[in-house]
């Protein structure tokens, strides 16, 4: 009975697989179909947390803020915004506002040097419809990492994708700006309360 | 404590018939060599407490540092050949000078210093010194193939001996035996003379060679009243600089006295402490890992007190193999690395180990002993393959290969509506795609902002049955490609993505690596 056992424990397979096997590689990378969502997160979904400032300085230039878990904060125009409204299109994109152009500011290195400092309401770009134009602002103190300027060419994304691709601007605020700000943003479902989407 | 000090007594090289004659050999030999000696120059410095062996030393008689005889005889020695009558008529002087601490030396060429333990070591010669140090090495290593000896002795050493031979110059320039003989160059240094008086004895007693070794058998001496040589150099430079060479030896010759020589001259009263530390080579052993889990980090990660992930590759690997070579610690290099929530799969990632102060080197066998172990560790987290030692050389071929190579991958995607046929030849079609990256916003915050192009060689869609939304995604990039914001567009900054090229919006849910192709530890 006992040399049985013995026997039987030889005659199995080592404990480690042949992992050259393409087979063995592919039973691995298969996910089961079952485990898997229909409709899965989106990056920016599980990636960010994300904040509205509803009415921000004027009434109905709602932005939001998606803060990134090394906290970048992504600046865009939120779903209820006033711009897309006016006949619901965005014919323009101008970062040329107050005393510098701010796609023009390249910042450079780890340290980001050339980085500029702004406030809460300072604007970062003049958005343009039809019949208006509205300013776009900062929403947080922080340093401007980057505007993203295929707006310049490309204004229509602010239509199509405001939350993705049509994004305005992201910033690196400090940790303890940013909690001083922080609460006074709304969350995603006081939001969709708030416009009854 | 003087009352503390232990003498070992000394191998007794009058009695042993087998050395016996060998020991006479040596004193014929020795007596004949000291009758060319200056006796009035021998005899002043025996009264500065310069040790007999020092003399030899500055007299270029090898004879007398190495051999196998007590101080005491070759005090005799010396004695009779330069007449020493002072000593001849007062015995108890005679003690008195053998140890004394050699104000040249410090002890060193007496075998006289404290221990690790402050304890008093006091050998009569070179071998007995010998005996210990092999005594000491022998007890934590075990397998050496060949040993360096490396020496570092206070800087005191070579001051006081400078201030000796400035003296010795000034006051016997002029003399046929100095201007003869006497060369500065060629004077054995305290250094030297140790290492070569003790190393056939350390070859014998440790059964190997010395020789340009990995294994490094290092003596520190230390003095409580000059810093050592380390400490000095670092903080001043020009200090190094008047003391090496002659030029301090020429200096002190045209400004310097009689009073200078005796104000100069540092003696000490206490030998110098000695510190006997052995090391190895670090011993690389390489191969390649895979990693099953999509919650283990490459290396130790821990922020603010909390571990990241559930263990590391680095420790996983590391923590096996370090007990089986007896090392003080490790290291861990990998061709490039993954994020905590990618698998590493398929052929595994090249990495190297490296054991720091391994007393033990591996064999072939227990490589594979290794390897099993942690193949079949219960978490079943992490695994290798292709385990061997490496030379070092595989460091800077792993560094090299790193940047070039291709890795290849499989991801899990998610599209936003129903896959085409289409689809399936728009992504394949494409060779050698150039890829434009912006520093993705993941990594924004600590990298500088770039725009990078990359390569994507080639894709394949894999469907996967039962969905029409999912499918796993087989590419081949250039090292260096950020995957996951080439799936989802990264808002738009990696340019084109997998989104753009299929004209919807794509999420990955899961990454795996499958392969690095890189030339070595294929096998």
């Amino acid at each position: 009975m006992t040399t049985q056992t013995a026997a039987d424990q030889e005659s199995q397979p080592p404990v480690v697989v042949d992992d050259d096997s393409e087979e063995e590689l592919h039973k691995l990378l298969l996910p089961n179909i079952n485990d898997l969502p229909i409709s899965p997160p989106s990056a920016m979904e599980s990636n960010f947390v994300t904040y509205f400032a509803p009415d921000f300085m004027k009434p109905e230039h709602d932005q939001y803020i998606y803060r990134h878990a090394n906290g970048l904060c992504v600046i865009g125009l939120a779903a209820g915004h006033v711009a897309f409204k006016d006949e619901g299109v965005v014919t323009a994109v101008d970062f040329n506002v107050g005393k510098s152009n701010r796609s023009e500011i390249k910042v450079t290195g780890k340290r980001k040097r050339n980085a500029q400092q702004f406030e809460p309401n300072t604007a970062l770009c003049k958005v343009c419809t039809n019949h208006a134009f509205y300013i776009v602002r900062c929403c947080v103190k922080g340093s401007l990492l980057e505007v993203n300027e295929r707006l310049i060419k490309q204004p229509q994304l602010l239509n199509s994708s405001a939350d993705r691709e049509g994004y305005i601007a992201i910033i690196m605020p400090k940790p303890a700006d940013w909690h001083k700000i922080k609460d006074s943003f709304i969350t995603f479902d006081e939001y969709k309360k708030l416009r009854h989407f | 404590m003087a009352d503390d000090d232990v003498t070992t007594p000394a191998v007794d090289d009058r009695n042993p018939a087998a050395s016996g004659d060998a020991v006479t050999e040596e004193k014929k030999l020795l007596e004949y060599a000291v009758q060319e000696l200056p006796a009035h120059a021998v005899k002043e410095l025996i009264s500065h407490e310069v040790c007999v062996r020092c003399i030899f030393r500055l007299f270029i008689i090898h004879e007398g540092i190495y051999a196998l005889i007590s101080p005491t005889i070759l005090y005799s020695i010396i004695e009779k050949a330069t007449e020493v009558e002072a000593v001849t008529t007062n015995s108890s002087q005679k003690s008195e000078v053998k140890s004394s601490i050699c104000s040249i030396c410090l002890g060193v060429m007496q075998f006289i210093y404290r221990d690790q333990t402050d304890i008093l070591v006091e050998k009569d010669h070179a071998a007995d010194f010998a005996m210990l140090v092999a005594e000491s090495v022998k007890e934590k290593y075990h397998e050496i193939a060949s040993f360096t000896l490396e020496v570092s002795l206070p800087t005191l050493i070579t001051e006081n001996e400078s201030v000796i031979l400035s003296h010795m110059k000034k006051k016997y320039a002029s003399e046929v035996w100095f201007q003869e003989k006497f060369s500065f160059e060629h004077i054995i240094s305290v250094k030297d003379a140790l290492k070569l008086s003790i190393t056939p004895s350390l070859e014998t007693l440790l059964g190997v060679k010395s020789s340009v070794s990995d294994f490094r058998i290092r003596l520190t001496y230390e003095h409580v009243d000059a810093p050592s040589a380390e400490n000095r150099m670092g903080k001043n430079q020009c200090n190094k600089r008047i003391k090496s060479g002659n030029g301090f030896v020429n200096e002190t010759v045209q400004s310097g006295d009689v009073s200078d020589f005796n104000f100069q001259l540092k003696k000490v009263g206490q030998p110098c402490h000695m510190i006997l530390t052995c090391s190895t080579a670090p011993v690389y052993i390489g191969g390649r890992y895979l990693k099953l889990s999509r919650n283990v980090s490459q290396t130790r990660w821990i922020i603010d007190d909390e571990r990241k992930g559930e263990a590391s590759v680095e420790e996983l690997i590391g923590e096996n193999i370090l007990p089986m070579c007896n090392g003080d610690g490790y290291k861990f290099h990998a061709a490039g690395r993954e994020d905590i929530d990618v698998r590493m799969l398929g052929s595994g990632r090249p990495f190297l180990i490296e054991i720091q102060n391994a007393r033990h080197l591996p064999s072939e066998a227990s490589i594979k002993e290794m390897e099993k172990k942690i193949n079949s560790l219960e978490s079943n987290l992490v695994r290798v393959k292709h385990l061997k030692i490496w030379g070092s050389q595989g460091w800077s071929l792993m560094r090299e290969g790193e940047a070039e190579k291709q890795k290849q991958y499989a991801a899990l995607v998610w599209i936003s509506r129903s896959i085409k046929d289409d689809d399936l030849e728009a992504v394949s079609s494409l060779k050698d795609l150039k890829v434009l990256q912006r520093t993705p916003v993941r990594v924004l915050h600590r990298r500088s902002p770039l725009d990078r192009e990359k390569i994507i060689h080639w894709m394949k869609i894999e469907k996967i049955a039962g969905s029409s939304q999912y499918f796993l995604l087989h590419l081949c990039t250039q090292a260096g490609t950020y995957i996951k914001e080439f799936v989802h567009g990264d808002l738009g900054r990696t340019q084109p993505s997998i989104g753009s090229i299929l004209g919807c919006r794509t999420e990955i849910l899961q990454l795996d690596v499958t392969d690095v192709k890189m030339d070595i530890l294929n096998e």
